[in-house]
């Protein structure tokens, strides 16, 4: 959180993983900062800070967007999944698996936003090809995998 | 080599996986404890002068400041060069680069940290910066440092004269490779915390536990046993999480101290590239004489590294680049220079290939460039000259086994469909086509020049439930060292892979390993596991044969079970137990070092390297005649690396290491302003995304190395190596041009068609 006197505040009111969170937030707060160092939901991650990379990336309203680049206060009224509430309480999703059984994990920092790109495409669509896999997931960069074991992971759930 | 493992040679999924598919892995950027307060470094934004002030007052006057540090706060030395002592922790009074750091911003957030550290104001004195390789050379003053040479290597076998006199052709080229940046997505960090003893306990994501432990136990002026450093899973690394958290970790360690509470120290992206290290530039001359039917006779090669500020791991990055300049080729006669020269940019240091890639684009573009004089298909002037067991290397060492150049040439030349596809191109009014092929070879472990340092261990530890601690000195940055090393020890110990946990390295745990960088993760901690198994055999089979009444030679474990002449009798469980009650000792420390290199520095000759890896690759490319573009539409990659752990994993990080290599060929250009790096963030530096990747087929050759664990040799830098060079190859025979250079921006491809020079 910025460390500024009198800075503007907001109340805000959003659902984040199912569950109402209301909280005063300074309205210069990006939402990316208001899940990590607010409510520790550290899966989504800051590596570019400029929607370049998809490190950041949450579900809202049922959109995957770049948290780096939203406010806290854009937030405000809406419905919020993040990696914490797209993981089910025993298990995991289908591509969570599917990441592991096709060996798509490397070092893991890119990989929170890989899935929720890669459960969006599969929502858009239901058995996706390699190039619309491709174009779904063209905004999160990985710099370890070469992306060919993600793409099969997600291809291969998808069938 | 044949035996069947349970572990060893399956593609096993990774044992860290789950975490990361769920985001619960706790990154170093995850980690917020209590009373923790924050550090952020303010630097030189000016390339050369002296400081002559530091206005604090406006950063101190933010809110939730709690202090400065500076050169005059160190207790220790002011000193963190790794090979060479030319690296202040914070410059004083001399600043060499914009991103020196001067000291740094303790705040009680860390915005607060990083918006202070904007705020301290500076003067200098300004010197003539000095930003490029011949311009470092040409200066006979002012030098950066003590002189402009940060070392030099050199080579010399045969006599290159009377080579050049055989020789029928002599050809010469020049060749030239810019700069990359290592892009890890997870940024540099550490938290410090203050301990009773005077000590410091360091968390980071750090790929060399005992590096930062040295430099912060100097800079502190404390003993390295009260310096405990634990690796955090590391989000990504190649070479750039080496020596620069050594700099990190010192310096929050320093606030540590001076305010008695935890600190935490994140670069934020625009710094990281500013302030740390990246691949070292090289600009290369080769010379070479050569029969007309195309063997090799003598080569005079120049290559000139641009260093950066200070020498870092330039000492280690030119002597490699040394040794493979000439490639996975016999050459009787050759003469090598190979210098790093100081400028005022920042540091470059190590980057996966450490120097092997530049190399590698020299000989391989230049093998090209000779088959093209001599009319020889290029697959075939590389088998006329590859090296084979029983050969010499440059360096006049003779290799014995584990010799896979050949077959890997064969086997891509062989998948690609090399002859047809070399012999008809494809293009048509908008994309011309090519291919071409890089073959490399790598030293493994540190070689010679860091032979002192190229020893590991691993302690494992039993407990008497029959769970098995195993704890190393190295790394995982990502590669999956964790699951390879979980599938030796199960299956040296003969047990169950699930009992294995494999501890974050903690320089508390197992002696100074060394680095965690070279590839050597499979060799150097799969050899302690063989060795600490070794030494724990005859301890569970006495103890077995004890609690069976037998004796021990007639124990076998295997499978989690207890066997007497091979009738099932007890299970691992049991037998845990029994050693505990027993008093027995459970844990062994298991040690492997380097066997001595014998090699003369002075000549470049010798064992360079205990054994090497091999690698080719095969690139097709299409380039578009009206933008420029190039697109990259496979890859074979086929590589020797003795015997493959985890097929599946080693795939990745082939396919991982290409694209980065696709990368440092076509698009991540680097660009500063007078030693102001502009491209700073994603949107100017140009990572490969998935969508702009082709295919990348791997092809194993397991040619095993007695030496190795399992026969196993490196694969994590290999896999980048001959990439570029065989994209530039392909470019070149898809254009009719030679391209000498990269990265191959679609300007330059453009010019090149369209016949304009540089
Ligand atoms: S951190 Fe948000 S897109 Fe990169
Ligand atoms: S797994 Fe490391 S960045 Fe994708």
């Amino acid at each position: 959180m910025l460390y500024v006197e009198n800075v503007e505040t907001f109340d805000l009111s959003v659902t984040i993983n199912g569950m109402e969170i209301k909280r005063t937030v300074p309205t210069h707060l990006r939402l990316l900062d208001f899940l990590r160092d607010d409510l520790r939901l550290t899966g989504a991650k800051e590596v570019c800070g400029e929607g370049e990379c998809g490190a950041c990336t949450v579900i809202m309203d049922g959109e995957t967007v770049n948290s780096c680049l939203i406010l806290a206060v854009e937030a405000h009224g809406t419905n919020i999944q993040t990696i914490e509430g797209v993981t089910p309480a025993e298990g995991l999703t289908d591509l969570q698996q599917a990441f592991i059984d096709k060996h798509s994990v490397q070092c893991g920092y890119c990989i929170p936003g890989m899935i929720l790109s890669a459960e969006q495409v599969q929502c858009d669509c239901e058995n996706p090809d390699r190039e619309t896999v491709k174009q779904g997931l063209a905004g999160n960069i990985c710099r370890c995998t070469g992306y060919k074991k993600i793409l099969d992971a997600v291809e291969k759930d998808g069938e | 080599m044949s035996k069947e493992f349970k572990y060893i040679g399956k593609s096993v999924p990774r044992v860290d996986a789950v975490g990361k598919v769920t985001g619960q892995t706790r990154f170093i950027t995850d980690e917020y404890l209590d009373r923790m307060i924050y550090a952020y470094p303010f630097y030189s934004d000016i390339p050369f002068g002296k400081i002559t002030a530091i206005d604090i007052s406006p950063a101190a006057s933010q809110p939730g400041f709690l202090g400065v540090l500076s050169a005059s706060d160190i207790p220790g030395q002011n000193q963190v060069g790794v090979i060479i002592e030319d690296q202040p922790l914070f410059a004083d009074p001399l600043v060499r680069f914009i991103g020196d750091s001067i000291g740094i911003v303790v705040a009680e957030t860390e915005s607060a940290a990083r918006q202070a550290a904007r705020l301290v104001n500076i003067q200098y004195e300004e010197f003539n910066p000095i930003f490029s390789i011949n311009d470092s050379k040409a200066a006979t003053g002012n030098f950066i440092h003590d002189s402009n040479v940060a070392c030099q290597h050199q080579v010399d076998k045969g006599d290159i004269n009377t080579g050049f006199a055989a020789a029928d052709q002599i050809i010469e080229a020049d060749f030239k490779t810019q700069f990359q940046e290592h892009y890890y997505l997870e940024p540099q960090g550490c938290i410090a915390i203050p301990e009773e003893n005077g000590g410091i306990t360091i968390h980071g994501s750090i790929q060399c536990i005992y590096y930062v432990q040295k430099a912060v136990a100097r800079v502190l002026g404390i003993p390295q046993s009260v310096v405990k450093v634990i690796q955090t899973p590391i989000g990504g690394a190649f070479g750039g999480k080496e020596d620069i958290p050594s700099e990190l970790c010192a310096r929050a360690a320093l606030a540590a101290v001076k305010f008695n509470r935890p600190v935490k120290m994140v670069y934020n992206r625009r710094d990281d590239v500013q302030l740390t290290s990246k691949r070292h530039p090289f600009q290369i001359h080769f010379k070479v004489g050569v029969s007309n039917a195309g063997k090799l006779l003598a080569a005079h090669i120049r290559l000139e590294e641009n260093s950066g500020a200070y020498a870092t791991l330039s000492t280690v990055v030119s002597y490699r680049s040394s040794i493979h300049a000439m490639g996975p080729y016999v050459i009787p006669n050759i003469k090598v220079r190979s210098t790093a020269y100081y400028t005022n940019l920042p540091t470059t240091g190590a980057f996966r290939g450490f120097g092997s890639p530049q190399a590698t684009f020299g000989h391989e573009r230049m093998m090209d460039i000779i088959a093209d004089h001599l009319g020889i298909d290029p697959v075939e002037l590389r088998l006329k000259n590859v090296l084979r067991p029983g050969d010499l290397t440059q360096t006049a060492q003779k290799l014995e086994v584990s010799v896979g150049a050949e077959e890997t040439i064969t086997s891509v030349r062989d998948r690609s469909s090399w002859n047809s596809l070399r012999q008809n191109n494809q293009n048509d009014r908008r994309y011309l086509t090519g291919i071409g092929i890089a073959a490399s070879h790598y030293g493994n472990c540190l070689g010679a020049a860091g032979w002192a340092l190229d020893g590991a261990g691993v302690k494992i530890q039993i407990r008497r439930d029959g769970s098995v601690g195993l704890a190393y000195g190295l790394a995982d940055m990502g590669q999956g060292a964790l699951t390879v090393i979980t599938q030796m020890a199960a299956d040296a110990l003969g047990i169950n892979s699930q009992r294995i946990s494999v501890l974050a390295p903690n320089t508390d745990l197992v002696p100074d390993s060394g680095p965690g960088v070279a590839s050597r993760n499979v060799v150097m901690t799969g050899n302690a596991i063989r060795d600490a198994a070794a030494k724990l055999e005859p301890i569970l089979k006495t103890a077995a044969a004890e609690m069976l009444g037998t004796d021990a030679e007639s124990i076998k474990i295997e499978n989690d079970l207890i066997f007497v002449d091979d009738v099932k009798k007890s299970d691992f469980n049991i037998l845990a137990d029994y050693l505990f009650v027993g008093n027995s000792q459970m844990d062994m420390l298991g040690w492997w070092h380097v066997p001595a290199l014998e090699y003369d520095p002075v000549k470049g000759i010798g064992e360079a390297y205990f054994t090497y890896s091999y690698a080719t690759h095969v690139a097709k490319v299409r380039v578009d005649r009206l933008t420029g573009l190039v697109f990259v539409d496979k890859i074979w990659a086929a590589h020797d690396i003795g015997k493959a752990i985890n097929p599946a994993g080693l795939e990745g990080q082939v396919e991982g290491g290409t694209t980065q290599g696709i990368g440092w060929a076509l698009t991540e250009q680097f660009k500063f302003d007078r030693g102001r790096v502009l491209t700073d963030n994603l949107s100017t530096y140009l990572l490969p995304t998935i969508a702009d990747v082709g295919e990348v087929e791997t092809i194993l050759v397991e040619n095993p190395e007695p030496l190795g664990p399992w026969g196993a040799k490196g694969i994590g830098e290999p896999a980048i190596i001959p990439t570029a060079a065989a994209i530039a190859n392909a470019v070149s025979h898809a254009i009719g041009v030679q391209m000498n250079e990269i990265p191959l921006t679609p300007e330059k491809v453009l010019d090149a068609i369209e016949g304009r020079t540089h």
